[in-house]
């Protein structure tokens, strides 16, 4: 009994040692770009001269330089950047959330005459790359004068998030029971006013989120504002991003690039992680138990 | 509410008319920002909308199917190009997906210290905004100053040009894809094997299973439906999903790791100076959606995914 027993239990450590080596790499893995992104915007090194050294830093090669140049001096001015990012990505997702609430309340609680047709339509329309309907965009609205104005992209932005956002509250909605909306007519509520006194209260999670990425998209959209953004005074987080992270300057002063990088991903790194259980379980539509 | 299938039309138009009402704003969007440009882009198609030749930006003409001829006789080699591209792309990204996100997860789902640390910090990537990540990517796959080739030089493997091979860049591509996606793809194989009982496990090792024989017969039928709709999602998403390809090797070198989606914008409004091809980008992206059109039609048919989704 004893040798087959030891046996086991040295199985048993082994698969444990084989399990944390595993976990070791793929977190290396995960951490390693964002690792290289911090230490590189806390760094004075250019990025000409980088060698496998940058990742060890010594402390006196650490300055704050680069998010100094990075909020500061650069045209456009950052303030303006981040004006310009917080109009187009807050319209669109106050708007797509607003439309979306209706639409999913629509589709789920109503059993109207073409409400069948009407979500295979959705589901089939919203297979078409989102990037490739900037082409018919740009002649559509070239016509009507929106070109470089801010309804040009607010429109565009808030158009994506009702599709998308509508499917996502229509799921949510399907999975709260008729019985409440019932008992609130029983109550004496039409339907609009438990639309607003009762279900919409219990959507105040699913609104949120849709509301997220409703907003995330259009702040880190380079496409869509590549082309239908021409003038300096609307550039957008996103747009300066790409200008100084591909431009010679970006490429000899990384840290700012990096400094700036940071700079805009934060607020939405916090967001994810703090909600991540949630954004998941929206995001698999239901699909995923647990 | 009330189930009311049984009712006739006109019954159903009476007690439930409020809806169209709420679904004004939405429908306005889906035929004029929707279904109208679709139409509109599978029209420019069909003309020589900056094609060389007549067809000028101000002063094009209807051609009917013209460049589908084209697209499929003398530009046969381009579009095939593109097609095994963008299934190779998505096909291998959703493989690579798949197998180290059931892989971690079947890791992560033993009882071992630190689980909740490994998650979470396996985590981070997916958190932050794909187009900030991939820019940092694009630099980090550089030649002479990327961070990758100078980690491989302190091991000594000599510097490799990763975006100027077709293998290496199809490499570099699919190593990005994998660490945007792998996060998430873990935790949700995760959460779904979490939510397996646990006395099914109980009883099969009564009954002498092995830990592979468990993970093949309850395990894997258990995450069948899962893997099946986020294999689907997943395919759909990186069919289209232009950034890594846009930003990392521009589709190149050449055309070599080009798909529809990074073509198509490219022949729009790719290169300053270059005059557009609408038409041909216009018929790139008909030929995209048909083929996504026609793969979940298929996947739907095919199992019973309609039941989570089309209610």
């Amino acid at each position: 009994m004893m040798p087959r027993r030891r046996a086991r239990k040295w199985l048993r450590l082994g698969r444990r040692i084989a399990s944390h080596a595993v976990l070791i790499v793929a977190v290396v893995f995960a951490l390693f770009p964002v690792y290289f992104i911090v230490i590189t915007s806390f760094s004075k090194i250019p990025i000409a001269a980088i060698t496998a050294q940058v990742l060890v830093p010594k402390v006196s090669q650490l300055t704050l330089g680069s998010y100094q140049q990075a909020l500061s001096g650069q045209y456009p001015a950052f303030t303006s950047l981040l004006e310009n990012s917080l109009i187009f990505a807050g319209s669109a997702a106050a708007i797509g959330m607003g439309l979306a609430a209706f639409t999913g309340f629509a589709l789920s609680k109503f059993n109207f005459p073409g409400r069948r047709s009407l979500v295979y339509f959705i589901l089939i329309i919203s297979l078409f790359p989102s990037f490739l309907l900037i082409i018919p965009y740009y002649f559509m609205f070239a016509k009507l004068g929106l070109i470089d104005t801010y309804p040009g992209l607010i429109i565009p932005y808030s158009a994506g998030a009702v599709v998308f956002a509508g499917i996502l509250v229509k799921n949510y909605m399907d999975s709260i029971p008729d019985d409440i909306e019932e008992a609130a007519l029983m109550d004496g509520l039409s339907r609009t006013g438990a639309f607003f006194r009762v279900l919409l209260p219990l959507c105040y999670p699913v609104l949120g989120l849709a509301a997220f990425l409703a907003f995330v998209g259009p702040y880190t959209d380079y496409a869509l504002a590549h082309v239908f953004i021409t003038s300096s005074a609307k550039e957008t987080l996103a747009l300066n991003l790409y200008n100084i992270a591909t431009t010679d300057t970006g490429a000899s002063n990384y840290g700012v690039v990096t400094a700036f990088a940071i700079v805009m991903s934060l607020p939405i790194v916090v967001f994810y992680m703090a909600f991540q259980r949630y954004i998941i379980g929206g995001l698999t539509l239901g699909a995923v138990r647990g | 509410m009330a189930d009311l299938r049984d009712h006739s039309v006109g019954f159903r138009f009476r007690r439930e008319w409020p809806a169209y009402i709420y679904l004004i704003p939405t429908v306005v969007v889906l035929l004029f920002l929707n279904a109208y440009p679709i139409a509109y882009t599978i029209y420019i198609s069909m003309t020589d909308f900056g094609t060389g030749g007549r067809g000028s930006l101000l002063n094009y003409h209807y051609i009917g199917l013209t460049n589908y001829y084209t697209a499929f006789h003398s530009g046969l080699p381009t579009t095939l190009t593109l097609l095994e591209n963008s299934l190779f792309w998505a096909g291998g990204s959703v493989v690579l997906f798949l197998a180290v996100g059931l892989g971690l997860a079947t890791v992560l789902n033993q009882e071992i210290r630190g689980r909740a640390v490994y998650r979470t910090l396996i985590l981070l990537p997916w958190a932050m905004p794909a187009f900030i990540t991939i820019l940092v990517w694009s630099n980090m796959w550089q030649y002479d100053y990327g961070i990758i080739n100078e980690v491989l030089a302190t091991v000594g493997i000599k510097p490799v040009a990763w975006l100027v091979h077709a293998d290496t860049a199809w490499t570099a591509l699919f190593v990005t894809n994998l660490w945007l996606s792998f996060p998430f793809y873990t935790v949700v194989f995760l959460a779904t094997m979490q939510a397996i009982p646990k006395d099914l496990y109980e009883a099969a090792s009564i009954d002498g299973a092995g830990s592979f024989s468990r993970f093949r017969r309850i395990t894997l039928p258990y995450l069948a439906p899962t893997i099946i709709f986020v294999g689907l999602m997943g395919f759909l998403f990186t069919f289209n999903n232009f950034y890594p390809i846009y930003l990392i090797t521009s589709g190149g070198p050449g055309i070599s790791t080009q798909i529809f989606i990074t073509e198509s914008y490219n022949k729009a409004f790719g290169s300053v100076g270059a005059s557009p091809q609408l038409s041909t980008a216009a018929l790139y992206s008909v030929l995209d959606f048909v083929i996504i059109v026609a793969i979940t039609v298929v996947v739907i048919w095919r199992t019973d995914l309609t039941r989570n989704w089309l209610k």
